[in-house]
Parts: C-alpha cells; structure tokens; sequence
C-alpha cells in the first residue's frame, strides 16, 4: 500500500541552515495494517507523514502510495490525492477556529461541489458516532480540547479515505481521552483503513492490534 | 482624438489586459519550450504552478471581453450621434478603414479565447496534462490576435474624427455601396436563404449522425451563412423596411434590443459545436452534451429570425 | 456547469471573519466609486439640462467672420436671407456681454424688439406681459434672478449705471425681474430695448451681432446653411445639431478630465489592494495551507480569492452608487456641481435632471470592478502554491 524507497529529505539544501530531517529511509506498509511511528522530537515523524501525503517531494528516492508515485506527481494530481485517499489529523488539529465544527468538517470536500443531502446525512453520522451532535453549530474555538480533537477525526474521515495520517494526535489530551483515540483508531482499523500514527506517547508502544512500530532517530530508522 | 469615459475605460481595461497578457504570453512560452511531465525538478513544478497563473489571466480577460463587446458596439452607438452622418455603430465604425477588421478581429478572439478555456477545462481533468503543451502553444497565437486587437482598438478610437462626415448604413450595407462588405449584395436573396436554411438541417443531421469534423465544418459555414442572410433579408423583417440591410441597428433600444438576443444566440450555438467538435477530436473521452447544446441555441436562433418575416407576411398579407 | 455554493459560502465566511480588513476595502472602494459615480451622474444631468436648452435655441445661427474673428453683420443681409428657399423667418439679435467690475462676472445683454419675432421662446412671453414702449421711453431694463441679486448685493437698488464704449455712463432702470425656468443659461440675462444695447456696446445702427433663421424642413437645415455659405462667403454658419455636438464634446472632455484622474487614483487603489492582498497574516496563512493539505487545488484557492474579491467589489459598487444617486439628486451635489457649471456664478440655479441609464452603469462597472479584481490575481496566486507542508509543523 505504502512504500518508500531510499528517501531522503534535504531542508534547505546547499545553503548554511542546511537540515537533514531523513536520510536513506526504506519501508513498507501494507493495507489495513497500523502502523506506530515513534521517536523523539525533531527526529523527523511529521516529514516522513508529509512525504507519504504528497504535501513535500523528497530530496532523493520514491515513494508509491497504492500504485501512484505520489513522489512525481504535479501539484494538481497531488492535491486529487490527498483528496480522494488520505484523511488528516494534524499535530494542533489545525482546525479554523473562527469557524463552527460542522463547516470544519465538510471542508476536505467543498471543491468536488457535494451533493447537499448526501453529505449532511454523512456529517451527522459522524457527529453521532464522536458524540458531538449537540457542538454542530459551536465554534471550534469555544470547544474543549477533546472535543476539537474529535472534530478533526470527524473531518479527516469525510472523505472515506483508505489511509489516515495522525501527527502527535493526543499531545493535547489526557489520559482518559488518549486511551479513548486509541479506541477510535482500533474501531477504523476494523474498517479496513490504513493508519500511521507518529507519537513519542508511551501509550501507543504495546497496543495489541498495532502492526508495526517504527522507531525514528535523527532522520534514520 | 476623442477623450470620452466610455473611451477612457476601454483604454484602462485594453491596458490591464495588455499587461497582464504580455506576462502570460512570456510564461507561454517557457511552458512551450521547457515544459516536460516527465521531468521532476523544480522548473517543471514551477511551469506547472505558472500555468495555474497563466490559466487565470486567460480566464479573467475572457470573461471580460464577453461584456466589453457589448460595451463596445454601445460605445459606437453613442459616439454615432457626434459624428455627423452616422446614424448608429455601423457609420463609426466604418468612418476608419480598419473598422471592420477591428470587429473581425474581436469576434474572433472571443471564439478564440473560449476555445482555449474549454480546452484547458479539459486539459486540467487529465492527469498527465498531456494538452499543456498545446493549449500554451494556442495562446501564443491567441496572444498575437489579442495584440492586433488591441492595437487595432486604441488607433480606432484615436483616429476617429468628428468633422469628417460619413455614410450611414443605409447607404454602407446596399447594393451600390463600395464598401467591403458589399459583395454579399451580389447574392440574391433567395439563394442566400435557401442555402440558410439547407446548411442548418445538415446542422441538425450531423448532430444526429455525431460526427465531429462533420459538425465542427458546418458550424462555421452556418455562422457564416446566418451572418449574410441576415444581412441581406431578416434584418429588412426587422426594421420593416425592405432597404434597411444595416447589422447593427436592431441592437438600439427600437428594436428592443433583438440584436442581442440574435447574436448571443447565434455565438453560444456555434461556438459549442466549433470547440466541443475540436475538443472531441483531441479527447475522445469527452461529453458528446455539446450536440444537444449547439442544435439547441442555433434552433432558437433559426426560430427568431424565421419568426420575423412570418409574422409580418402574418400581419400585412405580403411580402417585403 | 454547477454553481458550487459550499464554495461561495466559504468565501462570505471568510470575508466575514476578517470583517476589519474586508470593511476597510469596501470602504475605500466605496467612496470611490461614490465620486467616480458622482461625476458622471453630474455630467450626464447637466447635458441632458443642456440639449432642452439646446432645442431651444435658432435652428441656424449667421454670424460674420472678419480677420478670423466675430463681428458685426450687416442688417441689410436679412431681407437677402429670407429670399433663401426654405426659410420660414430671419431675425437679427443684438447682444454682448457686460463685465460687471465690481462683482467680477459677466452679464449677457440681449436686445428685444417689439416688432421682430423673438428667437426664444421664453422671451417671446415676457415680451408680450411687458410694456415695451415704456422701457425704450424710460430707459429700462429686465433683468434675470440671478442679475437682480449680484446688483443689490452691489446697492444698485432699483438703476444701474453702465459704462459704454466711449466711457460715458448710462443710467438704466430696473423696470421687472424674469423669473428663470429650468434653462441653465437665462439666469444671467438682461433683456432691454435695441437701441439701449446698440448704445451702450457703441455699435453702428446698421449692424447686428448676429442673424438667426427658422427653417421649415428641419431637413434641409445642411442645404440652407450651404447655401447661405455660397451667399455670404465672410459668414460662419452655426446649426443647432453643431452646437449639440459640440457640448457633447465639451462634456465628455470635461469628464474625460476627471476620469483621466480618476484613472490615476484608481491605479493608487489598486497598490492598496495589492498590497492587501498580498500580505497576508500568519492565521491566514495557515488555513490555506491547511485548506491545501486537505486536498484543496491551487484553483479553488484561486477561486476563493476571486469570489471574495467580487463580492467585495459588487458591495462596494451598489453601495457607491446608491450614495452618488442620493448626494446627486436629493442634496444636489454640492461642491461637485460647480466644476461642472464652469465660469459663472450666476449659472447654477436649477435642478439637476434625474437620469440614470444602462450605459452609465456598464461604464461604472468597466472603470472599477475589473481593476480591483485585476489588482489581486497575481497576490491570490502566489497565495495558493505556498507550500503547504508547513501545517505539520
Ligand atoms: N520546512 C522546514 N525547514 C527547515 N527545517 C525543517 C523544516 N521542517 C522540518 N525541519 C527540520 O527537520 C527536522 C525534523 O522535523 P520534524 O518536524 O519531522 O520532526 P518531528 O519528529 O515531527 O518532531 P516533533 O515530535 O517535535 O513533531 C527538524 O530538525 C526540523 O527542524
Ligand atoms: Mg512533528
């Protein structure tokens, strides 16, 4: 499903504040597995998960993602991509907090111009399914932590993505409702997604239904 | 010269236009030259990212120049009643050599314009973005008409001279006329509609027989042959008067502006089968729905000028 | 082609949640499209205002050329320009202007005739109301409105004494006051008897200022004037439709003035917005690229851009034109006006005409809509392909 061959990502090549966040980096994620990406700050987690999404290409090597070498595609194709295959929980959620829950769910799929009945229908489903049926109409940034957190799964899941890409998804949560992400990501693996998760929370380490742990260390694995 | 607002705004927006056409035609020509989807450096993703750029200019000229035709024949109606003679657009814009080929030209970049917009509309759902090549070699050409129109348009307006009398199109669009378009008075008018009528139902077999070189050939000989015959006998049921032969007059307000409605109809009919039919042929996967739109505003344009002439035989019991 | 409303909505959301910026645009759009609007609303009313005053006016005018310039014309030649085919009537007129010194403005002095037909037809009235042999017996005069004020502001109560040509002074009567109808331009005028004014601007009795004709076909008003040209080689001849061509012309220069500045603060907007456009904060920033790691293209960012630029812009345009619509024709355009009334201050006494057509609009709509729509094409593109990996971190 996923594969990378031989990235590495260069920032700022050939200039003094040159960085190298990865170098040399082989892996191989099949379908419908789940896979912990861990390792301490800075040691290069959000760039590989960038890489994987299209959003950056790498300095060297290639990476294919369901048969498309997501690594060579223009600009336009990667953002069908990421539209048509990847669901998103970013490291702050980076929800827009001036806007409600419900209009920060629908945005993955505002440009393909939804079919309004269909799509209400398939909000309200998720809002049932993370319980926040009644913060429809609040703005994000009157929501808890918790609940903002549930507002990204919701919207990283409208698009009925294969794969979901999490960044640090529980660095803002206690412990209760850390444990209560990791339900959801167990519950999504039943149906039949992939998912990355990068963390350095000890709670992901010895999860039963985890497939790989990658450990990541100044851009090695 | 002449300095009036309405002047004063085409020339702001001709400028603009110049502008910003002028750095899309040299972006054109970096894609034309470098442009390459196999390549995975930084220059390609930059053209890619230049020709999103180059696309929106295209687009915000285009959608401007729909409007600004219009403004423009309003222009010339009303500087028509300055110049002495001239009675509507059609006597300023003949009072320069040039007029004519000034409204070629505009007509031309419209069709020429949309085309490219239907054809990057195209273009963008292919991944591969196998037509970038072409679609940016297209707008070289597009360009260079753009250019001659616009130069065409500000030495128009400059050129214009108020104490020079000129014809009215009563006398511009009749028989002893001299005048470039007079050839066409040669047709008699019985031919010039038979041959109407006859190219639009091989219009209305071909968009049955789904055909694309077939129908894209037959549109522009229809948009050809609607232009003379209006010419020479619908515009005579229009204005009532079997020597008025004039194609602009139905544009003012005694008309009730049918004018319009004529030529709006008649560029949307023809201007789906021209660049659907090209469209076609360069992609054979894309929606055959220009057939039913093209047949569908070309048969309104057929209704309403059939319309004219029936009503008044309806009304008076003869002909003009 | 189906219109995407979750778009357009987007696009009012986020003009919405950036009200400080979006109301500082419109605003500034606003006003100027309130004074471009303004000025044509102005000089459209005071054309109009013109071309009733222009129907009005002789069908064909004869004035002679001497050395290139006006002078006198011989009374003599209007038996000779009645034996013309087609002409209905030829009156001779006498009239000048008078510099008044003291108030520094110019009076228009026209001659009236009890005998002659009057020319105009609002004189025409006042000349029948009012007792002539007592003006010529008593030396007096008639005078506009605006004429009455400037002369008491100045204590000629009910006289005023003119300076002829020769230096002496002539004593004349204020005998009535006319009231000025609609017309722009009779504000300013005295009427008093032909003599009076041969007298005071020292002219030979034989000769008029000038000769005006009626014509009965207004069709063949370019062969008459052809004519009198072979007639009267030395003559200028003047037609009503060469007068309207010429204010026409006058107007559209006057408004091509101002528009040719309008053009160049209008190009100063444009840097504004620019500008605006281009600076963007970093909360900005973030949600497009978070727009874009969701799987926005370029081009709906583009789009977004566009939306909120016409939004903006159509706001500003009804809102710019409806201020113009109320500060032109209910408050009269103040300071405005003048610019346009020209050298005068005894001209602006009227209305101006309520007059809005289709065309205006399209004009307003060209001068200022696309030019701010075109100031933010290249800022909202280089918005859109920013990077967008920037959100991971
Ligand atoms: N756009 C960039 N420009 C320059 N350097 C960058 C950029 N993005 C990341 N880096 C550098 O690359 C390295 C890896 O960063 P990355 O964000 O992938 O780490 P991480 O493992 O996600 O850390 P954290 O746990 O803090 O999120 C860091 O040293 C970082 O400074
Ligand atoms: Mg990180």
């Amino acid at each position: 499903m996923i594969e990378c061959k031989n990235i590495t990502k260069i920032f700022n090549q050939n200039r003094h504040n040159e960085q190298i966040a990865l170098k040399n980096i082989n892996l191989k994620i099949k379908k419908n597995e789940l896979t912990v990406l861990r390792g301490a700050s800075g040691s290069g987690k959000s760039t590989l998960l960038s890489l994987i999404a299209a959003l950056s290409r790498p300095t060297k090597g290639e990476i294919i993602v369901d048969g498309k070498r997501v690594s060579k595609m223009l600009e336009n194709s990667t953002a069908m991509f990421r539209r048509e295959n990847i669901g998103f929980i970013f490291q702050k959620y980076n929800l827009i907090s001036t806007l409600n829950s419900y209009e920060n769910i629908i945005l993955p799929t505002i440009p393909s111009n939804p079919n309004e009945k269909e799509l209400t229908r398939h909000v309200d489903t998720l809002l049932e399914m993370f319980s926040i049926t009644n913060k429809k109409e609040s703005l994000v940034k009157n929501l808890s932590g918790g609940e903002q957190q549930r507002v990204a799964i919701a919207r990283s899941l409208i698009n009925n993505p294969k794969i979901i890409i999490a960044d640090e998804p529980t660095a803002n949560l206690d412990k209760k409702l850390s444990l209560e992400f990791i339900k959801t990501m167990q519950k999504l693996k039943q149906q039949n997604r992939t998912i990355i998760i990068a963390t350095h929370d000890p709670l992901f380490f010895n999860l039963n239904f985890c497939d790989n742990i990658i450990e990541m260390k100044d851009g090695h694995i | 010269m002449f300095l009036t607002p309405e002047i004063i705004a085409i020339y702001t927006l001709n400028i603009i236009f110049l502008f910003f056409s002028i750095f899309a035609f040299i972006i054109s020509i970096n894609i034309v030259m470098h442009w390459n989807v196999n390549r995975t450096d930084e220059r390609q993703y930059g053209l890619e990212k230049k020709s999103i750029l180059v696309a929106t200019i295209i687009k915000f000229i285009f959608i401007l120049k729909l409007p600004l035709f219009i403004f423009f024949v309003f222009t010339a109606n009303k500087i028509s009643g300055v110049i002495t003679g001239a009675m509507c657009a059609a006597g300023v814009v003949n009072s320069i050599s040039f007029g004519l080929w000034l409204f070629v030209f505009k007509i031309l970049n419209l069709f020429i314009f949309g085309f490219w917009i239907a054809l990057h509309n195209m273009d963008t759902k292919d991944e591969q973005l196998s037509l970038t090549k072409l679609k940016f070699s297209i707008f070289i050409v597009a360009f260079m008409l753009l250019v001659i129109e616009i130069i065409y348009e500000i030495s128009f307006f400059s050129s214009l001279n108020i104490d020079k009398i000129v014809s009215c199109c009563g006398t511009l669009f009749s028989v002893a006329s001299s005048s470039s378009f007079s050839f066409i008075f040669n047709i008699p008018s019985s031919i010039a509609i038979g041959f109407f009528y006859l190219i639009f139902s091989l219009l209305v077999v071909f968009s049955f027989l789904k055909n694309e070189p077939l129908f894209l050939v037959i549109n522009i000989i229809f948009f050809i042959t609607a232009l003379i015959s209006l010419i020479l006998f619908f515009g005579t049921y229009i204005y009532e008067l079997p020597t008025h032969h004039c194609p602009y007059c139905f544009l003012q307000q005694e008309y009730y502006y049918v004018g319009y409605l004529l030529y709006i109809t008649l560029f949307i009919g023809t201007f789906s089968g021209i660049s659907g039919s090209i469209l076609s042929m360069l992609n054979r996967k894309n929606r055959k729905d220009f057939y039913k739109k093209s047949l569908l505003f070309n048969s309104i344009y057929v209704a309403i000028v059939t319309a004219y002439p029936i009503v008044y035989y309806i009304k008076n019991g003869v002909w003009l | 082609m189906k219109i995407n409303h979750y778009l357009i909505g987007f696009a009012i959301s986020s003009l919405f949640r950036r009200d400080a910026k979006s109301f500082f645009i419109i605003f500034i759009f606003t006003s100027l499209i309130f004074l471009l609007s303004s000025i044509l609303f102005i000089s459209n009313s005071i054309k109009e205002e013109l071309f009733i005053t222009l129907d009005s006016l002789p069908q064909i005018t004869v004035q002679k050329l001497q050395a290139g310039r006006h002078a006198n014309i011989e009374i003599s030649r209007v038996d000779k320009l009645l034996k013309l085919n087609g002409v209905q009537s030829a009156i001779p007129r006498v009239w000048g202007y008078y510099y008044f010194e003291n108030a520094g403005v110019n009076f228009s002095i026209v001659g009236i005739d009890s005998f002659d037909k009057q020319y105009k037809k609002n004189f025409e009235e006042l000349v029948e109301n009012i007792d002539f042999d007592e003006l010529e017996k008593n030396d007096s005069m008639i005078v506009g409105e605006g004429v009455k004020e400037i002369l008491s502001q100045n204590y000629y109560k009910d006289f005023f004494n003119f300076v002829k040509a020769d230096g002496e002074l002539k004593k004349i009567k204020i005998s009535s006051v006319f009231k000025s109808s609609t017309v722009l331009e009779s504000n300013d005028i005295i009427l008093m008897p032909k003599n009076l004014v041969l007298d005071i601007f020292g002219m030979s009795k034989l000769k008029v200022t000038d000769i005006v004709l009626e014509v009965a076909n207004p069709q063949e008003i370019p062969t008459i004037s052809q004519k009198i040209k072979n007639l009267f080689p030395d003559t200028r001849v003047i037609t009503n439709s060469d007068l309207r061509v010429s204010y026409q012309n006058i107007f559209d220069y006057k408004s091509g003035m101002f528009l040719a500045l309008f053009v160049v603060s209008a190009f100063t907007f444009f840097m504004i917005i620019y500008d605006k456009a281009s600076g963007l904060s970093s909360e900005e920033k973030r949600e497009i690229g978070v727009l874009k790691a969701l799987g926005w293209k370029i081009d709906d960012i583009i789009k977004i851009k566009f939306y909120e630029a016409f939004i903006v812009s159509f706001i500003s345009f009804l809102l710019g034109i409806i201020v113009a619509l109320f500060f032109v024709y209910i408050l009269q355009a103040p300071l405005l006006r003048d610019i346009f009334m020209g050298y005068s201050r005894l001209k602006p006494a009227f209305e101006l005409p309520f007059i809005l057509d289709l065309q205006t609009i399209f004009l307003l709509f060209f001068l200022t809509i696309p030019i701010y729509i075109a100031a933010i094409i290249i800022p909202s593109w280089r918005v859109a392909i920013m990077n967008a990996d920037e959100v991971m971190r």
